[in-house]
């Protein structure tokens, strides 16, 4: 249902009237740049993904234009932000007009006094970060996108910050944001009518409805953000361990210590190990018992991050942890957003390297399922590589969500080579991907803790998982979007229109 | 969850313990199983067009390499996505066009003219993970800069022309000198006035090169550069027949033009005896190191020196003693094609600091790597528009800094960082143009119109720090433009911190 020719004019025309000319693009280069996004794209159907134009808005008000032109000639519009989302949100699968938010970069409001900035859901938390150094002020969301993920998409996918188990993540370090709903209104949402209120208990909570779902109920467009003292002190400690199960022990151990200043708790699988060992200069010379890892990180003032860092040491050692030394602690912690991201790491399984995409299937799993869980997906990826070179296993990683150590983001990071993909492959993927969301649910898990779940294959299981809360959910889309103009396609939203189907 | 023994399993299955692939001693079902893939290979799509064919063959891995990361680090240092916030000029971009066009789905016409926003800056290398993070393990490091120049010079090859790119080259070959001074000639005839009175011979075993802004336009530089080389004794002369390096209309994709010039100056430096090339150009200095080699192979066999490195081992070894104090607060701009294209940012800071009376306020060159004036990669010459705003940002970073003077090393930047230093009362100097002037030189030439009108503005005055009280900022307090600025995004700010009491 992409819109036809002689209706991009139409809309085009439409549009002119809110935006200037440079504001909104027709060309094909700028179409086919604004389709993929870092999951896993098919890219021999490519085409299928473009939008039909571009739009480049500089503030809610024209933003707001837009959707109600879009709403009221019922094309699809699909938000893009950073279009650095494991999911596929940002990915037009109906055509229409793609909004991409990126102008909206201002920094609004700075408030020393409340500690807190406004900005437009445009920027980028690294510039952002960059803003408030002088400041000595931080905004603590540290995705392993932070150099290119923008606030919005933070926003609209419900953010998972590495730091989160002493910050909070996204939900928590937005206080507040306007939000474009699909009919073109404008409203505010946060806790309460506040703009700067981190708790509040008047009417529903609806700032938790306007995140995360994925461009399908609006676009926010100015944010509210919750500022911390710039940490003085960061301990970020790498230990090697014998096996898997004893840096398993010490994970939780460390997660469940009560430290203050802890902010979260890597655990590296055997597989991960095996990984890091093709390429990576660290661990290339780590002797053969290296077979798991852990690293912890601690933020705060110095004098409080030493007093809790000796105390996770401590229990570390007690674990058979072997400290792997400065350089690696200092460096890899640095360095973490940025390892995965790389082509490079992908062979063949006899060894030739070849370009892959980097991808990692993520889940909420509760600390007590993670060795279960851990083994049931890499023998799904294993079938996978059974088959063809255009999967390898890259490992897998469990992050301490939350302070107290009651469930992990757990991800397997499959390399992709996209290059060879085809519909059989991308057929074997998908289905790989709905038994990885099987195991989540027998496990007790959500299908998603960071990225969202509506990209095929796993989104089938969101039904499941969500049970009457996912008819709420198509309740609430048809309430809200009347003629589902807003992001179509995704989260099996489509149901909440049976007329149309 | 599936009911069999995990480690029985494991040990009959290969995949399901960890391995790395390739090593000696892995099992042998491991290459079996490679052999007999279900997937691999896929034919390649051909291409019809030879042109195309050939430049996606040469790029297609690098840009995948690229497209499949996937992540975009790049953009928020890219000095045009900063300024545009537009995706479809960014690195990412320019390598995922050609995947598409390996696809068959983009033309070059569908995406020459996208090609134009670039500076060539290098900064998107430097921070690709590729290159950051495994780059140096498989000897791979992405190339952005390449992908740009080799699909302007399809763009060219194909018929396909930006205008303002079209006439500049037109006129470079025409005059054999690029057309700075505008509708004013240049020409051979007009090539070394710069040098007027300064004696310089003519040719010899080394020569002083000097690029056409600074010969034209810009001519208090090479009227420095020359008089410290003399100040320390150093022989060199002018070249016997000097054009255009040729560096700018490779970088506009006319790389046969390149070439002709190339091949024109090589052999007047091979009629005049000389060896060594005396280089204060920084993209004059790409040309040399980078597009000559490419031409001429081992045949270009002359020596390159970077003039201000020079300048730097001359300081160091006593040959140079700059006693003459400078009253100004300064901060250096990393020139791209120094910091970014070459690492080289360590030698002009040791001529800053040996010059007495410079406060020198330091930008960290890992930070400037997002810094650009924008003149670079012919986009002044296609959208001069975009080069003065990505100057004024450059400037706008400045202006946080408690200083007068914005110091650059590169006489391209120096124009358009010139007239956006005049917007907020910021002096734009060259580094060579500062040394020489501590060493106790009358440097002459002109700084350009606005360059020569804001330096009589000074003289009139009291020396240096006309601009505001220095020091007069106490160390605790936030910098003076961090509330409204450059917050990404910039002008459209429209408020400052509300939070005034704190400050």
């Amino acid at each position: 249902m992409t819109i036809m020719l002689e209706d991009v004019d139409e809309v085009v025309r439409a549009l002119r009237t809110v935006l200037a000319d440079e504001q909104i693009l027709t060309g094909r280069a700028d179409r086919f740049n604004r389709a993929r996004v870092p999951a896993p794209f098919p890219v021999h159907r490519w085409a299928e993904r473009v939008p039909d134009l571009v739009v480049l808005p500089t503030s809610t008000e024209q933003v707001a234009a837009i959707v109600k032109i879009a709403h009221d000639l019922r094309v699809p519009v699909v938000p893009r932000d950073g279009g650095t989302g494991l999911t596929d949100g940002a990915v037009p699968l109906r055509g229409g007009i793609l909004i991409d938010v990126k102008r909206m970069n201002q920094v609004h409001e700075l408030d020393l006094v409340n500690r807190t900035v406004t900005v437009g859901t445009g920027i980028n938390m690294l510039k952002l970060n960059e803003y408030l150094a002088p400041y000595g002020l931080f905004y603590p969301d540290d995705p392993a996108s932070y150099p290119c993920s923008l606030v919005g998409g933070r926003i609209g996918t419900s953010g998972w910050s590495l730091i989160g188990a002493r910050y909070g993540h996204t939900r928590d370090l937005v206080m507040s944001f306007d939000h474009v709903l699909p009919t073109g209104e404008v409203i505010h949402v946060g806790d309460g009518i506040g703009h700067k209120v981190s708790k509040s208990s008047s009417g529903y909570q609806l700032k938790h409805l306007f995140m995360g779902h994925q461009g399908t109920l609006g676009i926010a467009t100015r944010a509210t953000l919750k500022l911390f003292p710039k940490p003085e002190a960061e301990l970020s400690p790498f230990w090697a361990f014998y096996n898997y199960d004893d840096a398993y022990a010490c994970t939780g151990a460390l997660a469940r210590a009560g430290v203050a200043t802890f902010a979260g708790a890597v655990l590296f699988d055997e597989h991960k190990v095996a990984y890091l060992r093709r390429d990576d200069e660290a661990y290339i010379p780590q002797p053969n018992d290296v077979r798991a890892l852990v690293c912890a990180v601690m933020y705060g003032w110095d004098d409080e991050v030493r007093a809790g860092g000796r105390r996770l040491f401590r229990i570390a050692k007690e674990h058979g942890a072997r400290y792997l030394g400065d350089e690696i602690s200092e460096g890899d912690w640095a360095a973490r957003h940025d390892r995965y991201a790389t082509p490079l790491h992908g062979r063949t399984k006899d060894g030739q390297v070849v370009p892959m995409s980097w991808h990692c299937e993520d889940a909420a799993i509760n600390y007590s399922q993670l060795p279960s869980v851990t083994r049931a997906w890499h023998e799904i990826v294993a079938d996978l590589r059974r088959r063809t070179d255009v999967f390898d296993d890259w490992g897998m990683f469990a992050y301490t969500q939350g302070s107290t150590g009651v469930d992990y983001l757990t991800e397997i990071d499959v390399g992709i080579w996209e290059q060879q993909l085809d519909d059989r492959a991308w057929a074997m993927w998908v289905d790989a991907k709905r038994r990885i969301a099987r195991v989540t649910l027998d496990h007790g898990g959500s299908i998603s803790a960071c990225h969202g779940s509506c990209r095929e294959g796993e989104v089938d299981l969101v039904p499941e998982e969500l049970g009457r809360g996912f008819d709420l959910m198509l309740d609430i889309k048809r309430t809200l979007d009347p003629h589902n103009i807003m992001n179509p396609g995704k989260y099996l939203l489509d149901r909440a229109y049976p007329e149309e189907g | 969850m599936t009911d069999l023994d995990h480690d029985a399993q494991a040990s009959a299955d290969p995949l399901l313990a960890p391995f790395t692939p390739g090593m000696h001693g892995n099992p042998p079902e491991l290459a079996e199983l490679t052999r007999n893939d279900e997937i691999v290979p896929q034919v390649v799509i051909p291409l019809a067009d030879v042109k195309t064919r050939e430049f996606v063959e040469e790029w297609h891995n690098a840009s995948y390499n690229c497209y499949s990361s996937g992540h975009k680090f790049c953009r928020e240092v890219c000095p045009v996505v900063t300024e545009t916030r537009n995706e479809s000029w960014s690195p990412t971009a320019f390598h995922a066009n050609v995947v598409a066009m390996e696809r068959g789905e983009l033309t070059i016409e569908d995406v020459a003219a996208d090609y134009v926003n670039c500076t060539g800056c290098g900064a998107c290398e430097l921070r690709c993970p590729n290159t950051l993070y495994t780059g140096d393990f498989y000897r791979f490091r992405t190339r952005t800069v390449d992908v740009v120049k080799a699909a302007r010079a399809l763009a060219v090859e194909s018929g396909v022309h930006q205008e303002g790119y079209r006439s500049w080259n037109a006129r470079t070959a025409e005059r054999s000198h690029e057309p700075v001074l505008g509708e004013v000639p240049v020409g051979q005839d007009t090539v070394r006035d710069w040098a007027d009175g300064l004696g310089i011979p003519v040719g010899g075993e080394t020569i002083l090169f000097v690029d056409c802004e600074a010969a034209f336009y810009r001519t208090s530089v090479p009227r420095a550069v020359a008089q410290v080389l003399q100040k320390a004794g150093y022989e060199f002369g002018l070249m016997g027949e000097q054009w255009c390096c040729g560096g700018p209309a490779a970088e506009m994709g006319y790389v046969d033009q390149a070439r002709t010039f190339a091949e024109h100056n090589l052999a007047s430096w091979r009629a005049t005896g000389t060896r060594r090339l005396l280089v204060l150009d920084p993209h004059d200095y790409i040309s040399f190191t980078e597009d000559y080699p490419k031409f001429f192979g081992a045949d270009f066999d002359l020596e390159v020196v970077l003039v201000v490195e020079l300048f730097a081992e001359m300081i160091r070894d006593g040959r140079l003693v700059p006693d003459v104090a400078v009253d100004r607060a300064i901060t250096y701009h990393d020139p791209c094609r120094l910091n970014k294209r070459k690492g080289i940012w360590k030698e002009p800071r040791e001529v800053l600091r040996s010059i007495p009376g410079l406060r020198f306020e330091d930008v960290d060159r890992v930070t400037q790597w997002s810094y650009c004036s924008g003149a670079g990669g012919g986009l002044a010459v296609e959208k001069p528009e975009l080069t003065a705003a990505i100057s004024a940002r450059r400037l706008d970073h400045a202006g946080r800094l408690d200083v007068d003077t914005l110091v650059s090393a590169c006489p391209w930047s120096e124009r358009p960082l010139t007239e956006a230093g005049d917007d907020v009362d910021i002096d734009v100097l060259d580094i060579h143009e500062l040394l020489a002037t501590s060493l106790g030189i009358e440097v002459g030439g002109s700084r350009g119109e606005t360059g020569d009108r804001r330096l009589a503005q000074a003289r009139t005055g009291a020396m240096g720090r006309v601009r505001r009280t220095k020091g007069a900022r106490g160390p605790g307090d936030a910098p003076s433009g961090a509330g409204s600025g450059d917050a990404p995004g910039g002008a459209g700010s429209d408020a400052a911190g509300s939070g005034a009491g704190d400050r």
